[in-house]
């Protein structure tokens, strides 16, 4: 008893002590809210007025609507399933109806945890602070801002009712996967309105707020639905469910909206539309602006496109033996382009975009390998006077390069064959041939061939290049091959043809401006070989998969077996495929083979441009009035004699005023 | 006057100290005010309604409102691109010439002309000058024998350019021509004050304008339209015409004739164009009867 009345005074003077301190941090506090209030946000009113944002739309070519950007649908509160409603505050805010903004018992045990627990922040937001925050404030954690963001808070209670509170914060509220607002999200995932939304999936939608990258369904679906059983407890503890209600619930497994799977912005193709009007413009006009953007995509195409990459990797992953669930599989982009044009008609870049939004369509610099020949061809055409029958030598090469190691360019089947025309020597991609070329033309002059094509990646100016060892994307090889299937006429690609604002007036229109940048017969030369790579060589599995029109192309296929491609086209559409692995990872059978373009990328072109031009008429390839058919010896060049192997000739373009048996000089 | 604090001698005085009347009063209001505050959140009432009085003062900052002045920033930009547009549109409107079309439109700036508008624009030139900016056969294949949907000019660093489009936006036809160039053929050949034999192109080739006319003459008549495509500009000179000069260049298979008037204020000399063939059957008519 003594020992307590000597504490007595000490207890005393605490209590006193913490009394006066109480009313000095009183004093402090009203003094600081006195200064911050100057520099708080002004709160709109009424609140709903800020939801509203105009929408730009990207509509496919043929009118259909692609996707939204910067979309906030606001619907009234009665037009929302009421299970999500309760979902929703039970998760985020039960005693919202009660408090005036901030839940005080909360608030203290979160400042306590957060001040005595090290590294350890615990949130206690009402929904109405998560509007202030949402609304006004950045994710930065200072106590400045939740200070602030408190005080926000209190003015929002203060002006607002809570109903008006509850439907300002459901329809800005992000959910993931592209959707602001709840209008948005029951469509984005379910497809449906928010009305019709069951308990289950509005137990889901309530729950991705938290994290929407993690949450999200499309990407972690059991995550999704773990959060969503939380969810269901939560409204069971609260009382807006009852348990049988929830185990059923549970039971449930939410069918996503396939449509939008593909969905952040919509896919690879919109990402890039929509970075291309960003540089244009910028990031105001494009998300703010209301713009109506028509771009050139064909929503048939681009479904062919993705379809045909999806399966062709996926045999891919049989052919290498790779498991699904492997953490590292080959990638792959394809690129399809009008030649007439240059309107992108289908663009893929990768195999699933929720796993890698990298764009390596447009992105990703790969060695194109022999696909880069076609260049060397016309160029050796054009400026050494060669044509399809020139005879060269497949033999060992030892180029001399200044101030670098000799280049001993090898063949793929380290085979050396002797005599052969050139037609022969691209058919079967030799590079022996290619790099005496090379030699003679010099590097240089086939990137200038490239250059005016549409390539735009840099060049190295080494004897290399013309086996493809510079990094170009897909969508330079489509659009630059697409030169070839117009016979020298060059198109810029483009993604759009119309941009209007809000109102209807026009702000941009493409213009497709043609450009003669090759000479028509040679290039009709080139063209002629490069039909035979796909009827008799390396292309040749494009045959075997039945597709059967005139078409053109070259395979490449990288020394290590790090990037096969097939780049091809008919007299209307030029399509690249490329695949292999984002890191330098071989491409490799299960038996240890290294993949080529001709049994990767090939099959993948042939399965899109079959599905692609099933409804087109079939056409080959316009013949330029200077140039005649020979058939040839192979190893001579010069004309067949009927009685000769036949197996040895080979149907070439000549120019009227070109002739055989020309053997090339050594 | 001073007192001494002690400590309490005994339990009673302790306790009646404890629950004196200050401690109790403190207590109570204390405890008053923590329940009031909690039971009916005065404080977080007070402070909103505070809040809300000085509302219409505060700064427009943060997320929303950034989000509202992009949206304004945006309209405001396409407003400017429309706006640009339209008084491009409206400044050509009217144009009667291709170079009030060059002169009004800014590099980057582009409006469409109509079909009616451009045949209009063309017809104004004196027809051989037109003929430089696109042969009539040409003009009469695209305005009547294509697909010739629109024609969209836009203006470029020194001139315009012309493009003849087809309902894909597909180009017909394409003109680029510089802001001089398009005043000179609009000009055409301006009369140029002096006589023949100072111009060196003549040298050798000037004749009394009888001569010219005797030699002329004696041509059959249905060479006479073909010997100057463009007598309005003689006819429209004052004074007599003295001696006439040709040239000695062919040009797109014409030669120049140069006429040198007599007037009040001195010489000057007028161009007009002959065909090739027909100044050359000319050219034997005049052979000796030179200066």
């Amino acid at each position: 008893m003594k020992a307590f009345f000597r504490i007595l005074p000490f207890i005393r003077f605490v209590l006193f002590s913490g009394l006066i301190l109480v009313s000095l941090g009183s004093v402090f506090g009203m003094c600081l809210v006195f200064y911050m209030a100057d520099d708080l946000p002004k709160l709109p009113s009424p609140l709903s007025r800020i939801i509203e944002t105009p929408q730009t739309q990207i509509l496919a070519s043929n009118g259909q609507l692609m996707i939204s950007l910067g979309e906030r649908e606001s619907i009234p509160l009665d037009m929302v399933s009421q299970d999500f409603i309760n979902a929703i505050i039970a998760t985020e805010d039960h005693r919202f109806y009660e408090h005036r903004g901030i839940n005080k018992l909360r608030t203290l045990k979160g400042l306590y945890i957060t001040l005595t627990k090290t590294g350890k922040v615990q949130g206690a937001s009402t929904i109405t602070q998560q509007l202030a925050k949402n609304l006004f404030f950045s994710f930065e954690q200072t106590f400045t801002r939740k200070f602030k963001e408190l005080l926000v808070a209190l003015q929002i209670e203060a002006s607002s009712t809570k109903q008006e509170i509850l439907h300002a914060y459901i329809n800005q509220i992000y959910f993931g996967a592209g959707a602001q607002g709840i209008e948005k999200a029951a469509n984005v995932f379910f497809g449906k309105s928010s009305l019709d939304l069951t308990l289950s999936e509005a137990a889901l939608l309530a729950g991705l707020p938290k994290s929407p990258a993690n949450y999200n369904p499309y990407r972690h679906y059991d995550r999704a639905l773990e959060r969503r059983n939380i969810v269901l407890r939560r409204m069971v503890q609260v009382g807006f469910i009852s348990d049988l209600q929830a185990q059923k619930a549970r039971l449930e497994m939410p069918e996503l909206h396939q449509k939008q799977s593909d969905s952040r912005t919509g896919n690879y193709f919109i990402d890039a539309l929509i970075s291309e009007l960003i540089q244009r413009y910028g990031e105001d006009v494009v998300y703010h602006g209301g713009i109506k953007v028509f771009s050139t995509v064909d929503p048939r195409l681009q479904t062919y496109a993705q379809n045909a990459l999806k399966n062709g990797l996926k045999t891919l992953d049989d052919l290498m033996g790779i498991k699904s669930d492997a953490s590292e599989r080959p990638q792959g982009a394809l690129v399809s382009i009008e030649v007439g044009t240059g309107a992108v008609k289908a663009l893929v870049g990768g195999r699933d975009y929720h796993q890698s939004e990298y764009n390596r369509a447009m992105k990703s610099r790969r060695q194109p390998g022999s696909g880069f020949k076609p260049f060397l061809y016309y160029t050796a055409f054009k400026n050494l006077e060669y044509h399809p029958a020139t005879l060269m030598t497949d033999k060992p090469v030892v180029i001399s390069v200044k101030g670098s190691p000799d280049w001993m360019p090898k063949n793929f089947n380290k085979i050396f064959e002797g005599d052969m025309i050139l037609k022969k020597a691209l058919i079967d991609s030799v590079n022996t041939v290619a790099a005496q070329l090379v030699e003679k033309t010099g590097p240089a002059s086939v990137n200038q061939t490239a250059r005016i094509c549409g390539i735009k990646s840099p060049l190295a100016d080494v004897y290399s290049v013309a086996l493809g060892t510079s990094g170009v994307t897909p969508f330079e090889m489509a659009s630059a091959y697409a030169v070839f299937a117009t016979m020298g006429v060059r198109h810029e690609p483009f993604l759009f043809k119309r941009v209007e604002d809000a109102f209807g007036r026009v702000i941009f229109e493409h213009i497709i401006q043609e450009k003669r940048v090759l000479e028509s017969g040679m290039v009709y030369q080139v063209v002629d070989m490069m039909k035979s790579v796909i009827d008799q060589g390396s292309g040749s599995s494009i045959r075997k998969m039945g597709f059967d029109r005139p078409a053109a192309g070259k395979t490449g296929t990288t020394d290590g077996y790090n990037d096969a491609w097939f780049t091809g086209f008919t007299p209307t559409l030029s399509t690249c495929v490329w695949t292999g692995f984002d890191k330098k990872t071989r491409l490799v059978d299960t038996n240890h083979a290294g993949i080529t373009g001709g049994r990767s990328a090939a099959p993948i072109w042939a399965d899109f441009m079959r599905n692609a031009l099933k409804s087109d008429p079939e056409r080959d390839f316009p013949i330029p009035d200077n140039i005649r058919f020979e058939t040839v010896d192979v190893r001579t060049g010069c004309n067949l004699d009927l009685e000769e192997d036949n197996a040895r000739g080979l149907t070439v373009a000549l120019k009227s005023d070109q002739h055989l048996c020309e053997k090339e000089e050594e | 006057m001073i007192h001494l604090w002690h400590e309490p001698f005994d339990f009673s005085e302790w306790l009646k100290r404890t629950f004196s009347f200050l401690n109790i009063a403190v207590f109570i209001i204390t405890a008053l005010f923590i329940f009031s505050e909690f039971r009916f959140d005065w404080m977080e009432r007070l402070l909103g309604t505070y809040l809300s009085s000085t509302n219409s003062a505060r700064p427009e900052t943060g997320a929303i409102w950034e989000t509202g002045k992009q949206a304004f920033n945006a309209r405001e930009y396409l407003d400017d691109i429309v706006s640009k547009k339209e008084d491009a549109r409206a400044n050509v409107h009217d144009a009667s010439s291709f170079s009030f079309l060059s002169a009004n439109l800014a590099p980057g700036e582009w409006v469409t002309l109509e079909k009616n508008q451009f045949k209009a624009l063309y017809l104004s030139i004196e027809k051989s000058a037109a003929e430089k900016i696109m042969e009539p056969a040409q003009l009469v294949w695209l305005l009547k024998g294509s697909h010739l949907d629109r024609i969209f000019c836009e203006g470029v660093s020194d001139g315009i350019k012309i493009y003849f489009l087809d309902s894909d936006n597909r180009v017909i036809k394409q003109m680029e021509f510089k802001k001089e160039d398009i005043l000179k053929i609009e000009a055409g050949e301006k009369p140029l004050p002096g006589k023949l034999d100072q111009m060196s192109g003549f040298s050798g080739r000037i004749y009394p304008a009888q001569n010219f006319f005797d030699a002329l003459f004696k041509l059959p008549k249905d060479i006479l339209p073909d010997l100057m495509d463009n007598p309005q500009s003689l006819l429209e000179q004052e004074g007599e015409i003295i001696r006439v000069g040709v040239w000695n260049e062919v040009k797109d298979g014409y030669i120049r004739l140069g006429f040198e008037f007599e007037k009040n204020d001195g010489f000057q000399v007028v161009f007009v164009k002959g065909r090739e063939w027909a100044i050359w059957q000319l050219s034997l008519n005049l052979k000796g009867t030179g200066e």
